[in-house]
């Protein structure tokens, strides 16, 4: 400053000249009192912002986050907290043989069901049937050898009462006369009629029965299908659940559990698993199944529809109504035309048939002009729709495979009913019962693939209960990844706000899914299926809370331009005075270290 | 004998059924003097009520069938309106009023439930159902939007007593909503033939939305004959429209008017200035002549299920033209002519397609129009932004009897009626006259939670006319709660009247209700400058940073005499300045010049 002055001689001699009183007036010297006030004065603004200002502001623009269990979650959907297993419980009824006897053959038939099953997580128990204990004098021995198989690899649970629900009744019969062991289900409940020939019983002292062996293969073939469902669900809810991985401990045991069920399935089998689980619809308490006629005159305009779902359909309804139930409307379609994107039917003059291409089965369906919207209320649609063609176009048939019917995965069936013979009086106002009945029983089997039941074995009350272990396991994995996606969001998103009714769901639903792998340990299927149920709707509704996913968008451009008018002036007087204190504080101290 | 008696017995249910068709549908042709044609699409549905309940859908469609369940709704009326009905020149109107709606979208119901909350539950279900299935806003009838009228409205239905079966009358109505295109498609879905064949096939978006005035209209009611047969539910689906049949005429690629040439110019000779020279052209002469194709761009794609149970065909197209006019058809229809000599009907056959031709040949004449039973009109009054008013006209054309109806308006909760200021006058009389307004319902408003609800029992003498006045106040909005162009203003209801049949012949109780609806209004409210709130942020930022700004610089700074402060030296500063770019100056040219070594 000083030398600035002193460069400006002219400058200076000319204020000297003309008011040389005032020149290089300086002011009086500061009191340290004042100092110190200013100090003071400084420091408390600070301290009301940093105090008072900015927890308010804090606590005013936050987001309220409920607790979540994160770690529990994460835990389920990895599969670390439960690994379900599915113990089966067979009874084996063999009124014709001596107790000791039917104890060993049980016992050497559980060997060789061990040997014989790779998948351990869903394994096959044996017992003698209670009834033909109390029968027996020797009920004390035999009791000990019940216990020894089936507690023996339970014994954690305590009591065989946990295996409650018997699989399979496995009655053995002695057939004179015939030459091999003979093995009969019945198509109607859940028993096993082993027919053997009285030389094969097991005599107690030998150490290997062709009987026994017999069985469990048999055994083992009935349950080879459910045991590869099972295996897959595991394998592919192990190969989902690791995408949306955030805790880089990827478990050794899923690893090597993974591994394990990928040595029980070959490829052509998941390949087959993968469509049929595709093709299923995800498991809901109640489904309604829509029944459509389409036909793209105005004939045939009615049908003896409530007559023949009575007579074809619905006892398939009921016998299914254990696993979930079913509500079936029906309706017919008039003037129901082909969308324009799809190849109209071309005329095959040599069989004489009109064939539709394969490659627009998928667009057969107009979803622009047909109404076939889900029906209203809780649960998905079904649809299955009896295409009537008009009779210039008919027989309709899908090329190559002269098929006319066909499945879309998790909507629905498509059956073209053509008339039996060019006469037929199928085109007339109102279609009989007897012409649907084909078509009926069509989609009684898209139904059931539709509800993911398999295949074999032949009888039905097998497939229900296969059913159900199946669909509380795929129902335990979905909502446990549900968990997982849900903990995943949480901490991906951290300005979404979680209110309480998410945590409440979680709690439920965790504690639910401890339930579910209770019981499937138990082998009480028909309560980890319930529990399950109520464990997917809660993941479900804690994971679509209408307040978290509807978060507020508030872009940072408009943050700025709200503080920034206040913050900005108040700000930058605040900053350069504790700079300039701070500034001088340092000097202070500097010219007061050496003096 | 037994063989006789089930001939006898398949005879009779034969009678029944055909007495009952599930399907019947009619158009109704009416030409209005002197250029608009009245077209009334009827569709009627029937199902039997057993059938219905268990799901098994033919004629009533699946979508709008399960939407009715599912809401416990027992009677649904829904309108979609646009234009207005001009009933000084098209006389009264097509069905009595009962299938028209108010502009915009209104919407009626008879919900079950157990308690007011509990059908008021139904009903938001039933509006989000409908909205999704028409593509219509009427979710937005929420309860600012819905009345429980008392008077206005009465059940078609013949099987339910409202009040025992725990029934309660919902009606919302939007009428800022434009209906169009996206409202006829559903509309038409919900028809067995879906538009592909019958009388459906005429309805074109284009068409119907370019017309004067129309109104579609759904009806679904249950209904038990008397004879304690089944009871069945029926569905009726009504377009109306007032097409002007020279804009309808003219091609759909070419749709600007043109003049007419000279030559074909038809001239109105009895005007005063009429010759040579002059020509106003007269448009009763233009007449009525077209075709079927030419007023709805194609033909009619045959008849949709018009074959009763005897292989009868059914009327599908009525024209109510006297009997003189000359009227062609292409296509092999049997005709019907009724004997008062106003209409004839044709029954056409399921697969041809039918044209229909009114030819300009012979006496250009037309039936008479009825005239309406009321006329109302409704505009606001009043000035500024604060208060308005509302004034009613209620003409009584006849000259021998008296008339009595209900009046019924909702208005928005944002309109705040001073009942008192409640008025009806006759033109005539300067002052009030107590005795027009015979009972008032009346239910306020409650800010942002329920309209207001006005019905009045009005009766006009014969041959005059009332005025009915009311003034409001205009309430100022939030910030958020306006729509988008808030400048255009808030649309009000249209105002309903229920035409009560006359006390003094009391056959006529059995007679079809009347209604009449007025034309919606437009309330322009006090709008607000959108970025305000900005506006406010930054005018109170800048209010607080002067505050602080002064109050921090009293407490801070140090204060010293004006002589006393070490002024800025200008030229010292100048001097600096020009060193910094000297030296800065010297780097670039340093630099250039290192680069010029390094390029060579």
């Amino acid at each position: 400053m000083a030398q600035g002055i002193d460069a400006g001689p002219e400058d200076a001699n000319f204020k000297v000249a003309s008011s040389p009183a005032n020149a290089q007036k300086q002011p009086p010297p500061e009191s340290p009192k004042s100092i110190k006030t200013r100090g003071f004065v400084i420091l408390s603004f600070w301290a009301v912002v940093l105090l008072l200002g900015l927890p308010v502001w804090l606590w005013t623009t936050s987001i309220h986050r409920a607790r979540l269990p994160l770690q529990h979650m994460l835990d389920w959907a990895d599969g670390k907290t439960c690994k379900p297993t599915f113990p089966l419980q067979i009874t084996i009824e063999a009124p014709f043989l001596q107790e000791p006897e039917a104890a060993h053959l049980v016992r050497m038939t559980q060997h060789a069901l061990d040997d014989l099953n790779e998948f351990s997580a869903h394994h096959l128990r044996l017992r003698l049937a209670k009834s033909f204990l109390s029968r027996d004098f020797q009920n004390a021995s035999m009791t000990s050898i019940e216990d020894e198989y089936a507690i023996g690899p339970l014994t954690q649970f305590g009591n065989t009462d946990g295996l409650d629900e018997e699989a399979l009744t496995v009655r053995l019969q002695p057939q004179p006369g015939a030459q091999t062991a003979r093995a009969e289900l019945q198509s109607h409940s859940t028993r096993l009629d082993v027919f053997y020939v009285s030389h094969q019983s097991p005599s107690v002292s030998s150490s290997s029965s062709t009987l026994a062996t017999f069985i469990a293969t048999k055994l083992q073939e009935l349950f080879a299908e459910e045991q590869a469902i099972v295996a897959y669900i595991l394998q592919s809810a192990q190969t989902m659940g690791h995408a949306p991985q955030i805790s880089s401990s990827a478990s050794s045991a899923s690893r090597e559990f993974r591994s394990r069920s990928h040595r029980s399935l070959n490829p052509e089998l998941a390949a087959r698993l993968d469509s049929r689980m595709t093709r299923s619809l995800k498991y809901a308490p109640t489904y309604h199944i829509t029944v459509s006629l389409f036909t793209p005159s105005a004939a045939p305009s009615s049908w003896e529809i409530e007559l023949a779902l009575a007579e074809y359909f619905t006892p398939l309804l009921d016998s299914i109504s254990g696993v979930s139930n079913f509500t079936v409307d029906t309706q017919v379609q008039l003037y129901a035309t082909f969308s324009p994107s799809v190849h109209s039917p071309e005329y095959d003059a040599e069989q004489q048939i009109w064939t539709l291409r394969e490659e627009d089965l998928s667009g057969f369906i107009n979803a622009a002009e047909w109404p076939l919207s889900p029906s209203i209320g809780a649960g998905p649609t079904l649809n299955f729709v009896l295409y009537v063609p008009d009779r210039s176009t008919s027989p309709l048939v899908v090329r190559g495979s002269q098929a006319s019917s066909w499945l879309i995965p998790q909507w629905g069936g498509v059956v073209i009913l053509n008339p039996q013979n060019a006469n037929a009086t199928l085109n007339e106002a109102t279609l009989l019962k007897e012409s649907i009945q084909p078509a009926l029983l069509t989609f009684s089997h898209q139904l059931l693939s539709f509800l993911g039941a398999p295949q074999t074995p032949p009888s039905l009350p097998l497939q229900l209960q296969t059913l159900t272990r199946i669909r509380a396991a795929s129902l335990l994995l979905s909502a446990s990844s549900t968990m997982g996606s849900l903990a995943w969001v949480t901490v991906a998103l951290p300005s979404i706000a979680i209110p309480e009714t998410v945590s409440s769901a979680v709690d439920t639903t965790l504690g639910h899914l401890r339930s579910t792998c209770e019981a499937l340990k138990e082998g009480r299927f028909k309560d980890a299926l319930e529990n399950a149920r109520i464990a997917e709707i809660q993941a479900e509704k804690g994971f679509f809370e209408k307040s978290m996913v509807g978060q507020v968008y508030f872009p940072d451009e408009h943050k700025v331009a709200v503080y920034l008018p206040l913050l900005g002036p108040v700000g930058v007087p605040l900053v350069m005075s504790a700079l300039k204190e701070l500034r001088r504080l340092w000097a202070s101290r500097k010219a007061g270290q050496p003096g | 004998m037994k063989h006789i008696s089930c001939l006898l017995l398949s005879l009779l249910l034969g009678l029944l059924v055909s007495a009952d068709p599930k399907y019947k549908e009619l158009l109704n042709l009416q030409p209005l003097n002197p250029a608009s044609l009245l077209a009334s699409f009827n569709f009627k549905s029937n199902a039997s009520l057993q059938s219905y309940e268990q799901q098994h859908f033919k004629y009533i469609p699946r979508s709008l069938g399960q939407i009715l369940q599912h809401a416990k709704t027992r009677e649904l009326h829904l309108r979609f309106s646009t234009g207005r009905w001009d009933d000084e020149s098209w006389g009264a109107r097509p069905w009595g009023g009962t299938k028209e709606g108010g502009t915009g979208v209104e919407l009626w119901a008879w919900v079950e439930g157990d308690s007011d909350a509990d059908s008021f539950a139904r009903w938001v279900t039933l509006n989000n159902a409908l909205s999704g299935l028409f593509c219509a806003s009427l979710n937005f009838i929420d309860s600012t939007r819905s009345t429980r009228p008392r008077m206005t409205f009465e059940p078609a239905s013949s099987v339910f007593n409202a009040s025992s079966e725990n029934l309660y009358l919902l009606h919302g109505s939007l009428p800022r909503e434009v209906v169009c295109t996206e409202n006829l498609t559903p509309f038409l879905k919900l028809l067995p033939c879906k538009g592909k064949a019958g009388i459906a096939s005429l309805l074109d978006g284009h068409k119907l939305f370019d017309a004067s005035w129309q109104s579609m209209a759904i009806d679904v009611r249950s209904v038990c004959p008397e004879n304690g047969s089944e009871c069945s539910i029926e569905m009726e689906q009504t377009v109306d429209m007032v097409l002007d049949v020279d804009r309808s005429k003219r091609p759909r690629d070419n749709p600007i008017p043109r003049p007419i040439p000279s030559e074909h110019l038809q001239c109105d000779q009895s005007k005063p200035y009429a010759g040579d020279e002059a020509c106003y052209p007269s448009d009763a002469n233009l007449g009525q002549s077209w075709t079927l194709a030419e007023i709805f761009g194609r033909p009619i794609q045959g008849s949709c299920l018009a074959e009763d149970s005897y292989g009868q065909l059914r009327d599908s197209v009525c024209i109510n033209v006297p009997h003189e006019r000359e009227v062609n058809l292409y296509g092999d229809a049997v005709e019907t002519k009724n004997e008062a000599g106003t209409s004839r009907c044709f029954a056409i056959p399921a697969s041809n397609p039918f044209e229909l031709v009114l030819s300009h040949i012979g006496p250009q004449t037309f039936n008479k129009v009825s005239q309406p039973p009321l006329y109302a009109s409704r505009s606001f009054t009043g000035h500024g932004q604060e208060r308005g008013g509302v004034q009613t006209l209620l003409t009584n054309p006849s000259t021998s009897s008296s008339i009595q109806f209900v009046y019924f308006e909702t208005l928005p909760w944002f309109m705040k009626p001073y009942l008192h200021t409640l008025t009806a006058r006759l033109t005539t009389a300067s002052t009030t006259s107590p005795d027009i307004i015979e009972e008032t319902f009346y239910r306020p408003a409650l800010d942002r939670r329920r309209g207001t609800q006005l019905e009045l029992l009005i009766s006009v003498p014969a041959d005059s006319a009332v005025i009915l006045t009311y003034d409001f106040d205009k309430a100022i909005l939030r910030y958020t709660e306006y729509p988008p162009d808030a400048n255009r203003g808030f649309d009000v209801a249209p105002a309903v009247i229920r035409l009560l049949p006359s006390s003094g012949n009391s056959s006529s109780n059995s007679q079809a209700p009347l209604y009449i609806r007025t034309s919606s209004l437009l309330l322009p409210l006090p709008t607000p400058d959108f970025s305000m709130p900005y506006n406010v942020i930054i005018l109170t930022s800048t209010v607080m940073a002067l505050a602080f700004g002064m109050i921090f610089n009293l407490l801070v700074r140090r204060f010293v005499g004006a002589d006393e402060v070490e002024g800025w030296n200008l030229a010292a500063l100048k001097a600096k300045a020009r060193g910094r770019v000297a030296v800065l100056v010297d780097r670039v040219s340093g630099k250039g010049q290192k680069l010029e070594k390094t390029v060579q």
